[in-house]
């Protein structure tokens, strides 16, 4: 698409020129009509153009998308394992190493200012993002599953005890699960789950059922990384509220897709992970009310979270250092912090927008080929879908799909049990596949991905 | 004869009777054609279109094979032999031929106790020391492509000595990845053909009067001398007849 990528000339410098953590995307759209008219000056004989989608216009900032295999033109989409990353955010990366690569801080020298000054900025551009009160309650850790362990060891540990309840659906990641059982073995407190209704959704009726004061804290997803549903998580945490629970909630496959607004949605944890939402992986964060991170016992010892140490004992620092033992993954903070500046920039509602459409448009061509089954709900029973369809066909296994999708048609997909064995052990089936899609996909590789997908389906079934 | 039902009358550790010549049943297909060159993306048409129906899988069980013929590491370079003279097309195809011939295992079989960890898929194995000190090895999964896998493993090693089995080194699968480079399903293969190098350990044991168990970190040995298996996959070792043994000789030492 030439005139795509002219038009692209004009869209990313402007992004630059935009302040972070600004989300409206008012300024974006005026860049697009420019973009259009530009496209238009540049081939004024032709018919109007079809406009290009968000999808054509960021992918060519993501190099790694622009690669083939045996002919075949990658078709990444396996983005809820995984997200690419766009130029800046590589390339921040290496300015970071090349030119103030310094620990942060306690030096104090030139480096370690610039690079304290720049580390404290990504945990204010987090902060911003998700629109968090203050920058305190941002803590950063390796992913949002050392985030859930920090809050279980933390938290839990100190909080629960035997006859204490833990809420969770059966739909959670293995990351929101695990961890809890840990807790549970060691506190004599009780795991319970949600089930699913037939629309496949965890079942609110019986969430609210399962709340009593025995409950300390509800587990939840805020997006289901395989049913593609959305939880609301407002109303839990003011249902939880009225028990005297907490709320912590796995915002991964939320918050690199849309606008996050903890305060609005009142969690007391909230956690999520980079290197979903574009940035590096190796950092992670968790959101915390203050006034509950500054009650919780640290998690992990060592340097960077105390305040003073004694032969016989230490003191601790103040959150969000109090979580933040050792050396930290200062470039990879660093690194998220542009990954944040460039979605911003685009403007998560667009984003959100966009995928709502790649989303519907998925569904319904996947939803076409014949013995396929979706899991979770249809787009029309539900406010909002993921773009990601996990699904199984008839008599094929998910696996042999994913391999000839990849082996001959360049299709990345994934399958398996997603982290997710409870859920897939609920809907009654051993593995299935996911494509999953981000907002550098496009409807065209939606199409590229249900030919090949039929075409993998005869393959391996005519042998039968 | 019916593979099925024999599996199902016998204990799951004795291998059901082999097919020694797999019957392939595998016509020339007119989705071959499309599915290669009639599609502007990728895989090549000429290489499916050409490609014959492929050689039954041979293995070391068969009588005629003796001596070197019968070396499990050298029936599996000659199968990487086989499948690189094939266009990468072919090669996923001919693993799905394979796969087709496999007799399937029984339900007895296809229990917890003979899943080989760490696949993707649902992978079962069987494996036992016959008569005459060779290794029997049966297997089956729920995926096409891994029962090619299976296939594959198992035309080299069913019929190999234990020592033969041990000797197979992991190194020697990489050259029967179907995708070419880097990009072969190393798992299935290494995991199945771990689950055959323990088999194969443990016949040794017995065969030299030995506990057939080795160092199993998932035990946990109480101060009082109990043992317990800690964790699905070691309670599922636990169940099977060796590592019974195993356990009842560490509690005769209290």
């Amino acid at each position: 698409m030439a005139t795509a990528a002219a038009s692209l000339r004009y869209f990313p410098s402007s992004l630059r020129k935009r302040s972070p953590g600004d989300a409206s995307g008012g300024l974006v759209k005026l860049s697009h009509r420019r973009a259009l008219s530009a496209a238009r000056v540049a081939a004024p004989s032709r018919e109007a153009e079809p406009v290009a989608s968000l999808g054509d216009l960021t992918r060519v900032e993501f190099p790694i998308l622009h690669q083939e295999f045996d002919g075949a033109k990658l078709v990444y989409f396996d983005n809820g394992a995984t997200s690419q990353k766009p130029n800046i955010v590589m390339k921040t990366l290496d300015e970071y190493y090349r030119s103030y690569n310094s620990n942060v801080h306690r030096g104090i020298h030139v480096l370690s200012a610039k690079a304290t000054e720049a580390y404290e900025g990504a945990r204010t551009k987090v902060a911003n993002f998700v629109n968090a009160a203050d920058s305190r309650e941002i803590v950063f850790t390796r992913n949002a599953t050392e985030a859930i362990n920090l809050v279980a060891y933390s938290w839990g540990l100190s909080n629960l005890k035997q006859g204490d309840e833990i809420v969770l659906t059966v739909a959670e990641h293995h990351s929101a699960i695990v961890p809890w059982q840990f807790v549970s073995q060691k506190t004599g407190a009780t795991l319970k789950y949600v089930g699913l209704t037939k629309e496949e959704v965890p079942d609110i009726e019986q969430f609210k059922g399962l709340l009593s004061n025995k409950t300390k804290i509800v587990v939840v997803h805020h997006v289901s990384n395989v049913l593609g549903s959305m939880l609301p998580i407002e109303d839990i945490v003011t249902w939880s509220n009225r028990v005297g629970a907490k709320v912590l909630v796995d915002a991964c496959q939320s918050v690199p897709h849309m606008p996050v607004d903890v305060q609005k949605l009142g969690a007391d944890f909230l956690v999520a992970s980079s290197h979903k939402m574009c940035g590096p992986t190796g950092v992670g964060f968790l959101h915390g009310k203050l006034d509950i991170l500054s009650s919780m016992e640290p998690f992990l010892g060592g340097g960077e979270m105390i305040a003073d140490v004694f032969q016989d004992k230490s003191t601790y620092a103040e959150p969000p250092s109090r979580f933040e033992a050792g050396t930290p993954a200062i470039g990879e903070a660093i690194g998220l912090g542009a990954a944040i500046d460039y979605l911003s920039q685009i403007g998560m509602q667009k984003i959100h927008e966009y995928e709502k459409e790649l989303a519907t448009y998925l569904y319904e061509s996947l939803i076409s080929v014949p013995n396929v089954r979706i899991y979770g709900p249809a787009p029309c029973k539900t406010d909002h879908r993921a773009p990601l369809c996990s699904f199984n066909v008839e008599n094929v296994h998910p696996t042999d799909i994913a391999e000839i999708l990849d082996l001959q048609h360049g299709v990345a997909i994934r399958s398996g049990h997603h982290c997710a064995q409870i859920l897939h052990r609920t809907l009654g089936i051993n593995a299935s596949a996911r494509a999953s899609l981000h907002f550098y996909n496009t409807k065209e590789e939606v199409d590229v991905f249900v030919h090949a997908l039929k075409s993998s389906i005869d393959f391996l079934t005519s042998e039968l | 004869m019916d593979v099925s039902s024999l599996a199902a009358a016998l204990p799951s550790l004795v291998a059901p009777t082999m097919n020694l010549k797999p019957r392939l049943a595998f016509p020339l297909h007119p989705f071959s054609a499309r599915g290669g060159g009639a599609h502007p993306r990728g895989s090549v048409a000429v290489g499916c279109a050409h490609s014959n129906v492929p050689p039954p899988l041979r293995r070391a069980a068969d009588e005629e094979d003796q001596g070197e013929d019968a070396d499990p590491r050298l029936r599996l370079h000659r199968l990487a032999e086989e499948f690189r003279a094939v266009p990468e097309a072919g090669r996923a195809r001919r693993l799905l031929a394979y796969a087709a011939a496999l007799p399937r295992l029984g339900d007895a079989d296809r229990v917890a106790a003979n899943r080989v960890m760490g696949c993707v898929a649902q992978v079962w194995l069987v494996g036992r020391c016959d008569g005459a000190g060779r290794m029997r090895f049966a297997a089956d999964s729920d995926s096409e492509l891994s029962r090619g896998y299976c296939a594959c493993l198992i035309s080299a090693l069913d019929g190999a000595h234990p020592d033969e089995v041990l000797d197979v080194d992991p190194a020697d699968l990489a050259p029967l990845g179907v995708a070419a480079g880097t990009r072969s399903r190393a798992s299935t293969w290494h995991n199945v053909l771990v689950g055959m190098q323990k088999r194969a350990r443990a016949a040794i044991a017995v065969r030299e009067g030995r506990s057939p168990a080795g160092s199993f970190p998932s035990l946990v040995i109480g101060r009082d001398g109990t043992v317990r298996a800690q964790g699905s996959y070691a309670e599922a070792q636990v169940s099977s007849p060796p590592l019974q043994f195993c356990l009842f000789s560490f509690r005769c030492l209290d």
